[in-house]
């Protein structure tokens, strides 16, 4: 039961002949949240220890895994390891020291990451082969991405200059890619 | 025994444990020992370090480019290519930011990043006043400013003169005209009417650059107007006026200027009279009136007890190079004076006392000691840049060397440019090709070709991507030293570089392979080149011929194939002289048939008789009579070859 006061609030702020039928409302709003503490007071003793559970559901056993199917759909490497391989089989597309003892930020750079990536996969449309690897290097942010060739050379510099100039200005530090090209996706398996 | 060698052994040890100690005692008792003082290093002195120990990487290309073959630019046109668009990628990013400032406020550096930050473009102080005068001469708008200073006269707020001399300034500068915006868009408008009309049919690149040098100074533009509505003009104003009067070519308005200044009795400053001296060779003709100006100016400059610096010592070697015969005998005069006055000479002095000495296209005369004296003098220094001229120095330098064909010297100027920052001083790209083409001319005419090689591989392509001449004297060179062996790997070169639709370049290629005879694995990579060649010389794609036939590069393709025993594919270029038009020559003719011979093939002996004879070559009854003499025909071929020999009598 999660009690969003706007909901009650919101009737009050209409007008003043509600304000009997708010004080009434409030009355029970109190007795309620009484129960509730209550209750969970009883839940945190040492009889039981289930708390309520307030999120959407996470389907860890979904996440970032592409199914078997028929056969004909190619899979490059990372997309073939499931997350469960990331240290044994694969490596981190992600590398920052925030998640370290005593580090902080590492929700921000998550942020950061997530945009880049974004940022990456639009400008550079139809182009990425793989995923962005993000490397951090003290002040310096270093996009790693493999393309495929399908602009010309001139085209990939200036889109290289663009993103490079464009993310330093938005994240005041100095942002440099490393690009590698390769003919065609590299394929690992079929699945 | 053991046990007493031990002993002797502790004794000797302990003997000599307790001199040592003896020895240390006594150096604390007689000295003080001197502690050093803490080293402080600065923040990057590890980067320094770890710098240090890497030199250039061949292989690499410039570091402006991503390391990857698709990336990597393989022609001078290519590097230009790579190298502008990422930089009109910048300028497009920047385009963006500065349109949409709002976005990129939040400041996550610490300490703040003032690069780093949106620009502001527009100005801030909407109100006519003072401060908004000095915000637009800060922002470099020329235009607004003086429109802002004209709007303050009329509203009778009267603008310092301090004010007024900045935007003097401003206006002198840019010749009174806005810099060219990089990041705003062209805007062709019609505004542009103090810049000549330059015909627009030229390359379009760096016209906006071209347009701002060839602006003259007009007539009566706004700086003469303010400085004529200036009441009481200080050396300042007149500074301005008479610097930007010479920097746009109103030259001998700089010098009524300078009389109008002496006139009322003002001083003049530093600036001033480099600006006189720059423009003294422009307003006399004869060598004795420039110097004798330079001379005046020197002497004004004393009295008024204005010291001079390096510019002024640059400016007159500059006008110098004007004064011929004047000039030599005069420069180092000058140099000693301003040694004494203690002003060290940069390289732009260096630039024009080689130019004084060396004119170009002039026969040298026994100078060749200035040359090394300066690079005694320079060698080993490490110079900034204090002079615009000074990129100058090491283009000058090199082609020097290459008129006195002195190598040593292009070596020593070479090894300069590795010393410290010295590498900073050569220039844009345009003038690092003319520095290494020289450099690789002189390498290719001196020296052996292992050296000459060895420079090379070194270069190119990562640094120096050499032109099609270049590549023509590194021929020559390899013809010199009788290295010939060696021109397959330089065909793949020049393939990669992009000149390989040069005639001359191809069709000499293919002579130096065909004069002589090398042994069998030679001539097999000679042949290999050669069909190589060949299918350049047939249709590219989309049907566009790159490069035509010529009787004497088919001639010399086909020796060369015969040569490697290619009979076949030989034969089959013997067509082409029909279908391009060409004649074969007569020695062609007779070393196939030699060729036909050692493989035996009788009716390709009577073919080669018959194209003879279609082309009415005057050798084609010699060439009968070998054919009947060398090999046994039958009697039909007796019979067509009797035709063939009666038509050609006829």
């Amino acid at each position: 039961m999660v009690f969003s006061a706007d909901a009650i609030t919101a009737p009050c702020a209409a007008g003043g002949s509600n304000a009997l039928f708010c004080k009434n409302m409030a009355t029970s709003l109190v007795r309620k949240t009484k129960l509730l503490s209550m209750v969970s007071s009883q839940l945190n003793s040492a009889a039981c220890f289930r708390n309520i559970h307030c999120t959407a559901a996470c389907l860890k056993n979904r996440a970032a895994r592409i199914r078997v199917a028929k056969g004909d759909k190619p899979v490059t490497y990372e997309q073939a390891y499931h997350p469960h391989h990331i240290g044994h089989r694969k490596g981190w597309l992600s590398q920052h020291t925030s998640n370290l003892q005593g580090e902080d930020g590492a929700a921000e750079r998550v942020v950061e990451d997530v945009f880049i990536r974004r940022f990456m996969y639009g400008t550079f449309h139809g182009c990425l082969a793989d995923e962005v690897v993000i490397k951090r290097r003290g002040n310096l942010l270093l996009i790693c991405a493999v393309m495929i060739q399908k602009l010309l050379p001139s085209k990939f510099y200036f889109l290289i200059g663009y993103t490079e100039e464009l993310l330093s200005h938005f994240y005041k530090c100095p942002v440099k890619i490393e690009m590698q090209t390769v003919e065609e996706k590299v394929v690992y398996k079929y699945l | 025994m053991a046990s007493s060698c031990s002993q002797a052994l502790r004794h000797h040890v302990c003997k000599s444990i307790f001199f040592l100690l003896l020895l240390l005692i006594l150096f604390i008792f007689s000295e003080e020992i001197v502690i050093p003082k803490k080293k402080t290093w600065s923040k990057e002195a590890v980067l320094q370090a770890l710098a240090s120990t890497v030199k250039r990487d061949p292989t690499a290309s410039d570091y402006r480019f991503q390391d990857d073959p698709y990336l990597t630019p393989k022609t001078s046109s290519e590097f230009k290519l790579f190298s502008l668009s990422q930089e009109s990628g910048r300028n497009a990013a920047k385009y963006f930011i500065n349109t949409y400032p709002k976005y990129f406020q939040k400041d996550y550096a610490q300490p703040h990043i003032p690069c780093l930050m949106p620009d502001t473009l527009e100005a801030q102080i909407e109100e006519v006043s003072e401060a908004a005068l000095i915000e637009r001469i800060g922002m470099r708008k020329v235009k607004a400013a003086v429109d802002l200073y004209d709007q303050l006269l009329q509203a009778g707020t009267s603008v310092s003169l301090d004010v007024t001399n900045q935007l003097l300034d401003l206006i002198c500068f840019y010749g009174d005209h806005d810099p060219a915006q990089e990041n705003v868009p062209e805007q062709r408008n019609e505004e542009t009417e103090d810049v000549q009309d330059e015909p627009q049919a030229k390359k379009g690149r760096a016209a906006k650059a071209s347009d701002l040098l060839k602006a003259t100074w007009k007539e009566k533009n706004n700086a003469e107007r303010i400085f004529a509505l200036l009441s009481e003009p200080n050396k300042h104003s007149y500074s301005a006026l008479i610097r930007g009067m010479v920097k746009y070519g109103a030259y001998s308005k700089a010098f009524s200027t300078y009389t109008d200044l002496l006139n009322s009795r003002l001083k003049a400053d530093m600036h001033m009279f480099n600006a006189l001296i720059t423009a003294a060779p422009e307003v006399k003709e004869k060598y004795n009136e420039k110097w004798e100006l330079i001379v005046d100016l020197l002497k004004q400059m004393a009295e008024q007890k204005v010291r001079p610096n390096l510019l002024t010592l640059n400016a007159v070697l500059k006008a110098l190079r004007r004064c011929g015969t004047v000039g030599k005998s005069q420069a180092f005069p000058v140099i000693s004076e301003m040694k004494a006055l203690s002003i060290d000479l940069s390289l732009a002095s260096y630039t024009h006392l080689l130019a004084i000495f060396y004119k170009p296209g002039a026969p040298i005369q026994g100078q060749t000691d200035i040359l090394q004296e300066v690079m005694n003098e320079v060698s080993g220094k490490s110079f900034t840049p204090q002079d615009p001229d000074d990129a100058q120095f090491f283009i000058t330098a090199m082609r020097i060397c290459l008129d006195t064909k002195d190598m040593e010297q292009a070596y020593r100027v070479h090894e300069l440019l590795g010393v410290g920052e010295n590498w900073r001083l050569l220039g844009n790209d345009f003038q690092q090709n003319i520095y290494y083409a020289r450099f690789f001319s002189l390498l290719c005419m001196m020296e052996n070709i292992d050296v000459m090689l060895k420079w090379y591989r070194d270069l190119v392509p990562s640094v120096y991507y050499p032109s099609s001449n270049v590549m023509r004297d590194l021929l020559q060179a390899l013809d010199t030293d009788n290295r010939l062996d060696l021109i397959p790997q330089i065909w793949k070169d020049i393939k990669q570089l992009g000149h390989a639709n040069r005639q001359n370049l191809v069709e000499e290629l293919l002579t130096l392979m065909a004069r002589e005879k090398h042994n069998q694995e030679v001539q097999e990579s000679f042949a290999e080149c050669a069909l190589d060649i060949k299918k350049i010389y047939d249709t590219g794609d989309r049907g566009k011929v790159l490069l035509n036939w010529t009787a004497g590069s088919l001639s010399d393709l086909i020796s060369v194939l015969l040569a490697a025993h290619r009979r076949q594919d030989a034969w089959d270029m013997l067509k082409l002289f029909k279908t391009h038009n060409r004649v074969p020559s007569e020695e062609l003719l007779n070393k196939f048939l030699m060729c036909v011979k050692e493989g035996g093939e009788v009716n390709q002996a009577v073919e080669l008789v018959q194209i003879s004879a279609g082309f009415c070559l005057p050798g084609t009854p010699k060439l009968i009579q070998r054919v009947q003499q060398e090999f046994e025909l039958t009697e039909q071929k007796m019979l067509s070859d009797l035709e063939i020999q009666s038509f050609n009598s006829e």
